[in-house]
């Protein structure tokens, strides 16, 4: 986590570094990225709630018959239309996804679930319904979804080779 | 379970920059967004409280504290980098782009541009749109929309930091090839042709640039 936060870290000195040098435009990003911060601490927190919640009433059952490494396929596959289902933005999915993951959850699903949430997350459905219509939409997610269920199964090769 | 959040707005504050009146707009959206959430988080309360009463109450409440303690610098940080990134990217930056490649390299440019542009669907999808008007291709047109989704640019740092460094690195390189597929695809099927001319009947265009206008 401290390894991870020093990253971030350098990676964000770096481009303000970068704005300040080609933009001049660092002291407004850093304004738009708190107010930002500021308006989303409330839906942060509310997911974090939740993202708790989920994890105390899990079954371990459920996660070691359906979502863990040795659910293989059937974790992939739920995870895909989990994340289909997880129709919300990063800052509430992401909490989430994590508590699933703690409770147990093999790589394979937990990636197949974010690519779901990525492509297929009905969060976007209206748009694209509404911006290129039906067709569009159905299209789309009928060649999304072998996606989502590809990217899993790769994940889920990599721990098991890797891990 | 089906949670539906409006809150792609989330991503889209950084918008302000490029269309300052999608602002209010966006707050709206977070007010939305948060009743909405408001009530799987209310509803989980009531089951954990049927579960296990208010002891698994507090369990959970424990570990929400925890992975917000934990979290605090990195989201913090991550802010900063998402803010500076959003100024550093700007619509003209990605106009220019879009207009000067085509084949391999406009689908790579199309997917990069979708990953850089930091905002919601109701931003990105008019923004494109009006790059199908001047007759852009398909194939570059589903490289963009597929570029933001899986890449999207501003919400790494929020997956590395809510989730996990170890697994975002993995996700993102497992899905790296999918919207340059998915590119290539269309390209294969559709040649040339615009989206609208695959997609939308006579008619519908003009419905769909009166709701934008």
């Amino acid at each position: 986590m401290l390894q991870t936060t020093v990253i971030l870290s350098l990676a964000a000195v770096i481009l303000v570094l970068v704005n300040a040098r080609k933009t001049g435009k660092q002291l407004k990003g850093l304004k738009l990225g708190l107010k930002q911060l500021l308006q989303t601490i409330p839906l942060i927190l509310c997911a974090f709630i939740l993202a708790g919640m989920i994890e105390v009433l899990i079954p371990v059952e459920f996660v070691q018959n359906w979502l863990s490494k040795e659910a293989g396929l059937r974790g992939i596959f739920l995870g895909t239309f989990g994340g289909m289902l997880l129709a919300m933005g990063p800052y509430a999915a992401f909490p989430i996804i994590t508590s699933i993951m703690v409770s147990g959850a093999g790589l394979g699903t937990i990636v197949a679930l974010i690519t779901g949430w990525c492509l297929i997350g009905l969060s976007k459905a209206p748009f694209e319904t509404a911006f290129y219509g039906v067709k569009f939409f159905t299209y789309k997610l009928l060649v999304s979804i072998p996606f989502c269920l590809v990217a899993g199964l790769f994940a889920h090769v990599a721990e098991i080779v890797l891990m | 379970m089906c949670i539906v959040v409006q809150s792609e707005i989330n991503e889209c504050h950084g918008y302000v920059s490029l269309a300052g009146e999608l602002n209010q707009k966006g707050r709206f959206n977070m007010k939305r967004s948060l009743i909405i959430i408001l009530i799987p988080t209310i509803i989980f309360i009531v089951i954990a409280y049927v579960v296990g009463g208010s002891s698994l109450i507090l369990n959970g409440l424990t570990i929400s504290m925890n992975t917000a303690v934990r979290s605090a610098l990195m989201l913090l940080v991550s802010f900063v980098l998402i803010g500076q990134i959003q100024v550093l990217i700007t619509k003209e930056m990605l106009d220019r782009w879009l207009q000067k490649f085509s084949g391999i390299k406009g689908i790579i440019i199309g997917a990069l541009a979708g990953g850089m542009f930091p905002g919601g669907p109701y931003i990105y999808f008019p923004f494109i749109q009006s790059f199908n008007k001047k007759g852009m291709p398909f194939y570059i047109f589903i490289a963009f929309i597929f570029g933001k989704n899986i890449y999207d640019f501003t919400r790494i740092p929020m997956e590395v930091s809510l989730i996990n460094p170890n697994i975002a690195l993995i996700r993102n390189l497992v899905t790296l090839p999918i919207p340059i597929i998915v590119g290539l695809l269309a390209k294969q099927f559709y040649k040339n042709r615009t989206v609208e001319s695959i997609f939308l009947r006579a008619g519908e265009t003009g419905a769909s640039d009166n709701r934008n206008s």
